[in-house]
């Protein structure tokens, strides 16, 4: 009998204590616990091979993207117009490479639970400027409308402050990519004043191409994309959002969207305003 | 302050080691290399550098205990150079007595301007 139909067995006609069905789920039972034991062990190994590996990829992409600002700096003498192209070529995508193997070591280490929070105390104000100021190149090329609203009287937050520019980068990125040519893209923060703890709640919401609600979960979780054709207008690591939940709820608070297709998409979060101590 | 300043990189990657020597010479300095906490150890006693480039990652341990010996030995300027972008990593080499932490890749330019300041002011 498998084990399905132990249970179900069991479910039809309850088992008391002499039952000789008993022995046998017993046994079932014992079996799945050590099965979960050694999976969740290999799955942790893993995690840590791919923190390991993504660490390892660092040095060779630094030693790529410096040697290749070396020629595009004329360090080492003038470069033709056509070279100094392909120099261009290798640093960008070096750049870019870095960033993805960045954000797998970030999501690595949130898995393995290697992820600490640094509090400091600012205004919620300079990470929207900030993340706003980083994101305006792409603003500008797709010419998107952007606007940073901080509604009423937010007092400052102690929270870990790289990571909450992470957590906006990564919506705000996610909102650009999705957002046709022209359309709007926004940073919001609010005060929420609820019992028992006093929360802020950020918005980044667009009015792109949306997310259908049955995919509202899904995109949360890792690997992830609704779209994994190779045609999807996005070529990120699929991590993206699974790494802001990760922060968000390192920091005790909640991440979620709201959307339809075709009709934008309006991504929250909450922290709250003061970080308890450890 | 003397014009040239020598400066030693420890690096266990050789590559890497390599672009940062182009850059610093480009500068105008002198460099030297050194690829664990062994081989900087060395390279100190015989020749203590202005400032030390330091890589956190060695294949002997961390390179932030080198502080300590190698301002025994006569060298006055510890730049941390890490993979890490965050705030406690900052906050340890700080604590270790570095003057500054910067996270690779360093745009060239900027490392190059940076030496010229560090240079100065050891």
């Amino acid at each position: 009998m498998s084990r399905t139909e132990i249970a179900d067995e069991a479910r039809r006609s309850p088992v008391s204590g002499d039952d000789p069905r008993l022995a046998a789920l017993e046994s079932q039972l014992k079996e799945a616990i050590v099965e979960i034991a050694e999976l969740r062990a290999r799955d942790a190994l893993k995690t840590q091979f791919l923190a390991n590996i993504s660490h390892d990829l660092r040095t060779p992409l630094t030693a790529v993207i410096t040697h290749a600002e070396i020629l595009r700096d004329g360090i080492l003498g003038d470069l033709s117009p056509r070279q100094m192209e392909s120099v261009r070529g290798i640093i960008s995508g070096g750049r870019q490479l870095l960033n993805q193997v960045g954000e797998i070591l970030t999501y690595a280490r949130g898995a393995a639970n290697q992820l600490a929070l640094v509090p400091t105390r600012f205004a919620i104000r300079e990470v929207l400027e900030q993340v706003s100021g980083i994101n305006e190149p792409l603003i500008k090329k797709k010419h998107l409308a952007l606007s940073i609203e901080v509604v009423g009287d937010v007092p400052p937050l102690t929270a870990d402050r790289e990571k909450i520019t992470h957590i906006i980068g990564n919506l705000l990125g996610n909102a650009i990519d999705f957002t046709p040519n022209g359309g709007r893209v926004w940073l919001r923060a609010e005060r929420y004043a609820q019992r028992p703890d006093d929360t802020l709640c950020v918005e980044v919401g667009d009015t792109g191409v949306g997310i259908a609600p049955e995919h509202h979960d899904l995109i949360f979780r890792e690997f992830a994309q609704v779209d994994a054709t190779p045609s999807r207008p996005h070529h990120g690591t699929g991590l993206g959002l699974t790494i802001a939940r990760k922060l968000v709820e390192l920091h005790g608070g909640r991440i979620w969207v709201e959307s339809e297709l075709g009709r934008g998409s309006r991504f929250f979060f909450t922290v709250p305003l003061e970080q308890a101590a450890d | 302050m003397p014009d040239q300043a020598h400066i030693l990189v420890v690096e266990d990657s050789d590559i890497v080691a390599s672009a940062m020597r182009v850059l610093v010479e480009s500068a105008g300095h002198r460099v030297t290399t050194a690829a664990s906490i062994a081989d900087a150890l060395g390279a100190a006693r015989s020749d203590p550098a202005d400032v030390v480039l330091l890589d956190l990652t060695l294949p002997d341990g961390d390179g932030l205990v080198l502080i300590e010996p190698l301002r025994a030995a006569g060298c006055r300027m510890f730049i941390a150079l890490t993979g890490h972008d965050d705030q406690a990593t900052r906050d340890r080499c700080l604590a270790a007595g570095c003057a500054d932490v910067l996270v690779k890749p360093v745009p060239a330019r900027e490392l190059i301007a940076r030496v010229a300041g560090w240079a100065e002011m050891s």
